[in-house]
């Protein structure tokens, strides 16, 4: 692969990779195991990335290849630890508003999408996203009809854990 | 307003974490190494499809090939092992054609889908073995116990019925330890995939 196409690829996901970081926060539970997550998924993107046509856009076509890597491909860190433990990296935050409740919304929205299975998690996550649901049925390879269904339970239920 | 519509602006707005990569990181990644279980299924399917043929490397071969003289199975093994090597390279060419669909592109469905295919492969291949053992030992027994140097070297008031289901028994036993340790190794490595195809699968 050319030292151009790689230049290419790293130019993408480094302005992409919130993409990234947003599934590997909802399918890891400590920083050690979503550095590895990260990695991984990189490594999926970057050996597919040749075959990517542009028939889709570039961040579902990232969507897809992470999830498969979380849910099918990656091969749990030895490295996790305790699963109970909430992210201990937050973030000192540049903005002039700080907001404290954003934050805590923020984490606790992460800890419920985290309890649920790995195919809710995909699809709790393309709804936060707003992906349509003929995307949602094509990243997950199912019908709209069924996609629609399996989106509605997921909202549910995390409707129930955010309001217990 | 449905709260869950709310945390959508908390989500939109989150700022990327404190791991935010630069593009050197990301050049440094893509030269790593994989850890991905596709190529763990490559590797142990390997070994799977060789194993049998690692130990035999490690038996006594003189002594079967004086069985096969003296009972005059040399052509009876011949014949079998040229049907199994055409079995074998069929699976193999099966095994290496779902192994190539494995994409990390494809829907989440198909990729699931196309993993448990090729383990399958493997699965079915070693079925395939375990069924082998069961028939050939079952012939090789019949042609032994019905020979001429066999009977005259058993004692007087042998059972040969006795015989005959005590090795039954006993090689049923080993194929049997065998496909069941087998079961849950397979378990273990694809209880995760396998529950999240089934998922996927659900018609709801």
């Amino acid at each position: 692969m050319t030292k151009e196409l790689e230049s290419k690829f790293a130019e993408e996901l480094e302005k992409n990779q919130g993409i990234i970081h947003k599934v590997c926060r909802s399918y890891t539970n400590n920083e050690n195991a979503h550095k590895d997550l990260f990695q991984e998924i990189t490594i999926q993107l970057w050996k597919a990335y040749p075959k990517f046509r542009g028939d889709s856009k570039f961040s579902t076509w990232m969507y897809r290849v992470a999830f498969n890597t979380a849910i099918s491909l990656y091969r749990k860190s030895k490295r996790s630890v305790d699963t109970t433990q909430i992210y201990d990296n937050l973030k000192e935050l540049e903005y002039q508003d700080y907001d404290d409740t954003r934050d805590k919304q923020l984490d606790l929205l992460y800890q419920a999408i985290y309890s649920l299975n790995d195919i809710e998690k995909a699809l709790a996550l393309m709804y936060l996203e707003d992906k349509s649901y003929r995307e949602i049925s094509e990243t997950l390879g199912i019908s709209e009809v069924n996609a629609r269904v399996k989106m509605n339970r997921t909202k549910t239920k995390l409707k129930n854990i955010l309001n217990p | 307003m449905d709260k869950l519509e709310n945390l959508k602006d908390v989500w939109k707005n989150q700022a990327v974490t404190g791991l935010n990569y630069t593009k050197e990181d990301i050049h440094n990644m893509v030269k790593k190494r994989s850890t991905s279980i596709v190529k763990w299924i490559l590797i142990i399917s390997i070994i799977e499809f060789l194993l049998p043929y690692v130990l035999i490397l490690f038996t006594d071969l003189e002594t079967p090939s004086r069985i096969y003289a003296d009972y005059g199975l040399g052509d009876l093994t011949r014949n079998y092992t040229i049907v199994h090597v055409i079995i074998i390279l069929g699976f193999i060419y099966v095994f290496y054609k779902n192994y190539r669909n494995i994409s990390a592109d494809s829907s989440v469905k198909d990729l699931l889908r196309d993993i448990l295919k090729t383990r399958k492969t493997v699965k079915y291949y070693i079925y395939y073995n375990l069924l082998m053992m069961g028939i050939l030992g079952l012939h090789f027994f019949y042609i032994i116990m019905n020979s001429e140097m066999f009977i005259s070297k058993l004692p007087e008031n042998a059972n040969i019925t006795v015989l005959w289901v005590t090795a039954i028994m006993l090689w049923g036993l080993f194929i049997l330890l065998v496909w069941c340790f087998y079961r849950i190794i397979y378990g273990i490595f694809l209880k995760k995939l396998q529950r999240n195809y089934g998922e996927l699968r659900k018609r709801e």
